[in-house]
């Protein structure tokens, strides 16, 4: 029963025009951008395995190899699990890819070729930002400013070349910006030395319904849908200069603080407060009604280099390099800190279920954590063996893992 | 016979127009129909705007829907399309291809082997045709290490590198490769063999420049600033000497030309060691290339900072992007030399970013033609 409602969440902000907010429900089992519901980055009742791949393979439901890299996260759509890739001569190629929950075998593809710049760091890839469903259509973007919309049988929707449109656009590291769809309108986040903006695009057709310029710095931040109190929607975007809230319908600024922001790991909303990798972190006021949300607390000791923020009860968490960090929600007060043991660089944001937090390191080991009061206690060291950048999803019982090349599905056997 | 076929042609419009008619009253916009060749020329000649988009939403949906449009009929359209044209009758393909793309081998074998074919839609018919069939994949890749696509020639020289061919095959594979990151594989490759091969000559670099600054920018404020030097310079005219910025001692110097050879063999300038790792500046570098005959070229350029570039006195390219990446080929342009001697002129800007890998200064610059084979300067 608990898993009945995959996909119909999403149908349903489709029809009512509305998109996921601050709550936390752990009721959808469709995992549609990402961090999943909300951003929040947690399925609470989802059971998953604490051991898996190593030698024995142990609850891999199976493995799916994929055309070229990616670093992006996987999306989880009714019985679809979906992600992109980039392959070939300078990893022009672009992949839209559905796979089959069941048994993991290749359901449609769609293909492109970059019309952007497709210079990155070797560790990153084309494929970096993760796609976005509202239920009826996906949106794949790419870190060459392409920008797809497929319907759910894999069919092309419309498609727009956002480096054709603003030209300067684009970062040789990559980019790597989540898109984000509220109230029928694609947020992209394309921030850079060159044509450097933010813009809503119509979900029916690809128009640019709005623009609006940002700072001329790299940011590989993501942006973010809040809910105020007054029931409106708004987007969150965050640059090393400043923290934004726009309508998603109009790109008109609702509110503006003069916050220098984290450029990777993004913002997230819980019990009514917006958490921003600021000064460590900074915590902000949506309750009030007031035009600009107040300050709460910051506490420095909860810095994140890259891996976003996330909110499991009365508790925030953050990992800084290889440390992960539990705060109270209220106070911002330091409960306890967990290492973990030798651990390589992470970029792949965690996720919790039940009360295990799985954070996944580029040399594709998985620490699960089991979150306590009193301390985080390292319960599971797995390796999958394949390099992991991109956050992974979950859906009822079972983790979608996107390594570089491959698609994973971990579940009990 | 032909007033059965008269029939089925007009229940057939019959059937597009309700089609068209039905989107359209969905859509809340009037639709014309039109045939499935005629929606697919709508397509080749999209570009990327508001209008463009709103047509090839609708267009896209009534391709999808038809049944009359072939999948070779979208591939072929492919040829002469516009970039994003070319993106959405790729789609269009895609979707074709999976509903009956597996019955229609024979024709898509033919349409891989007609070298005039959009070299996109030939690497990607490639993929569809030997994607479990290795042995095809092989048979076909060696013969295709001169291919007008791209992409089908980077996987057949890719490949053929792979196999540890020896000196002879791989020096034909260097004559044949274009992507530069395969070039200088391919000349690894042989000096492991004992052959060394010139590579600033194989790019075609341009090794002998002239430079002077440094120039103000600090606070990064002056890209955009013509400096007398870039006047003059534009105006064919430049003079031996130009105030440049403050220097460390807080006195004003005198800019001079000086003369630099790139030593390495990516011909790299090192702009930074010739001024002393100076911080929020601008320097110029200029050269001439001597052209054999008025002809299509491209300028490639690579620079990890800020940076515009000027042909003839004419601005061809502009990146104001710092510290990011620089490699070969980074920027490439488009341009029409002249026959004779071509003037071009290279500003670099570099910011005051303080992190240890924000301190490089410097850049390269090669002519080719628009595959990327070198075009050397008379003489060369």
């Amino acid at each position: 029963m608990r898993f009945k409602l995959r996909n119909t969440f999403a149908r349903c902000a489709l029809a009512f025009g509305f998109a996921p907010a601050v709550f936390t429900s752990s009721l959808q089992a469709d995992w549609p951008q990402f961090r999943g519901p909300n951003a929040g980055s947690v399925s609470l009742d989802s059971k998953l395995p604490t051991k898996f791949g190593g030698e024995s393979n142990a609850n891999v439901a199976w493995q799916t190899k994929l055309p070229g890299r990616s670093v992006g996260g996987a999306i989880v759509i009714g019985d679809q699990v979906i992600t992109t890739s980039s392959s070939g001569m300078d990893q022009r190629r672009l992949h839209l890819i559905s796979v089959n929950d069941k048994d993991g075998s290749i359901r449609w593809q769609q293909e492109f070729v970059a019309r952007g710049r497709t210079n990155c760091h070797p560790t990153s890839a084309i494929a970096a930002p993760t796609p976005v469903s509202d239920g009826k259509y996906v949106y794949a973007f790419y870190s060459s400013n392409d920008l797809a919309c497929v319907d759910l049988d894999g069919n092309l929707v419309w498609y727009r070349s956002l480096s054709t449109d603003f030209p300067k656009a684009g970062n040789d590291v990559g980019m790597s910006s989540s898109p984000i769809v509220v109230d029928g309108v694609c947020i992209v986040q394309v921030e850079c030395q060159g044509d450097s903006f933010a813009a809503g695009l119509s979900c029916q057709d690809g128009r640019i319904l709005w623009r609006t310029d940002r700072p001329k710095q790299s940011n590989w931040a993501s942006p973010v849908a809040i809910k105020l109190p007054s029931g409106e929607q708004v987007v969150v975007m965050q640059s090393s200069q400043d923290l934004l809230a726009v309508s998603p319908k109009t790109g008109k600024t609702v509110w503006t603080m003069d916050v220098k922001c984290s450029s990777i790991p993004s913002a997230m909303a819980a019990e009514s407060r917006l958490f921003v990798p600021a000064a460590g972190l900074t915590v902000f006021d949506l309750s009030s009604a007031g035009a600009v949300p107040s300050k709460l607390w910051d506490n420095n000791k909860l810095a994140a280099n890259a891996c976003s923020p996330l909110v499991v009860g009365k508790r925030v968490y953050t990992i800084s390099r290889t440390v992960l960090a539990s705060a109270d929600l209220f106070s911002g007060e330091l409960k306890w800190q967990a290492r973990l043991p030798d651990a390589k660089s992470i970029w792949s944001s965690p996720v919790v279920a039940g009360n295990n937090l799985y954070i996944f390191t580029e040399d594709g080991k998985c620490f699960v954590v089991n979150l306590g009061d009193e301390k985080g206690e390292v319960v599971e060291t797995n390796d999958l063996g394949e390099s992991v950048l991109g956050s992974p999803a979950i859906s009822g019982n079972a983790l979608y893992v996107r390594g570089v090349s491959s698609l994973w599905k971990i579940a009990e056997k | 016979m032909f007033a059965m076929q008269s029939i089925h042609s007009s229940i057939a419009k019959l059937k597009q127009t309700a089609l068209a008619l039905s989107i359209g009253l969905g859509m809340g916009v009037t639709l014309q129909a039109e045939s499935s060749p005629e929606l697919i020329k709508q397509l080749q000649s999209l570009k990327s705007n508001d209008a463009s988009n709103q047509i090839a939403t609708d267009t896209i949906r009534q391709l999808n829907a038809a049944n009359d449009v072939t999948l070779i009929q979208s591939l072929t359209a492919m040829k002469g399309a516009t970039p994003v044209g070319r993106n959405w009758l790729m789609g269009l393909a895609n979707s074709l291809y999976r509903k009956s793309g597996k019955s229609q081998t024979a024709e898509l074998n033919k349409f891989l082997s007609d070298a005039t074919q959009d070299g996109e839609a030939r690497y990607t018919v490639f993929k569809w045709l030997t994607a479990s069939n290795a042995e095809l994949r092989k048979t076909l890749l060696d013969g295709m290490k001169q291919d007008p696509s791209p992409e089908l020639r980077y996987l057949a020289i890719s490949e053929a590198v792979q196999a540890k061919p020896d000196t002879k095959e791989l020096l034909s594979l260097l004559d044949s490769a274009r992507h530069a990151e395969q070039v200088v594989s391919i000349i690894g490759v042989l000096k492991e063999k004992g052959t060394v091969v010139d590579q600033v000559k194989q790019f075609g670099l341009l090794t002998e420049w002239k430079l002077i600054g440094p120039f103000d920018n600090v606070g990064t404020v002056n890209f955009d600033k013509v400096f007398p030097v870039e006047a003059d310079w534009i105006n064919g005219k430049v003079k031996d000497e130009y105030e440049s910025k403050l220097v460390a001692d807080g006195k004003n110097v005198n800019a001079k030309w000086i003369n630099e050879s790139a030593k390495s063999e990516d011909g790299t300038i090192d702009v930074a060691a010739l001024y002393s790792n100076e911080k929020g500046c601008i320097v110029y570098a200029a050269t001439e290339f001597d052209s054999e005959k008025e002809q299509d070229a491209e300028l490639r350029l690579g620079c990890i900072n800020g940076n515009k570039t000027w042909l003839n006195g004419k601005l061809v390219m502009s990146n104001e992007v710092y510290h990011t990446d620089m490699k070969i080929d980074q920027y490439t342009e488009p341009v029409r030399l002249k026959a004779g001697k071509n003037q071009i002129l290279v500003k670099i800007s570099q910011n005051e970013q303080k992190e240890q890998w924000a301190q490089r200064f410097a850049f390269q610059l090669r002519v080719s033609d628009s595959t990327g084979k070198a075009i050397l300067a008379k003489g060369k």
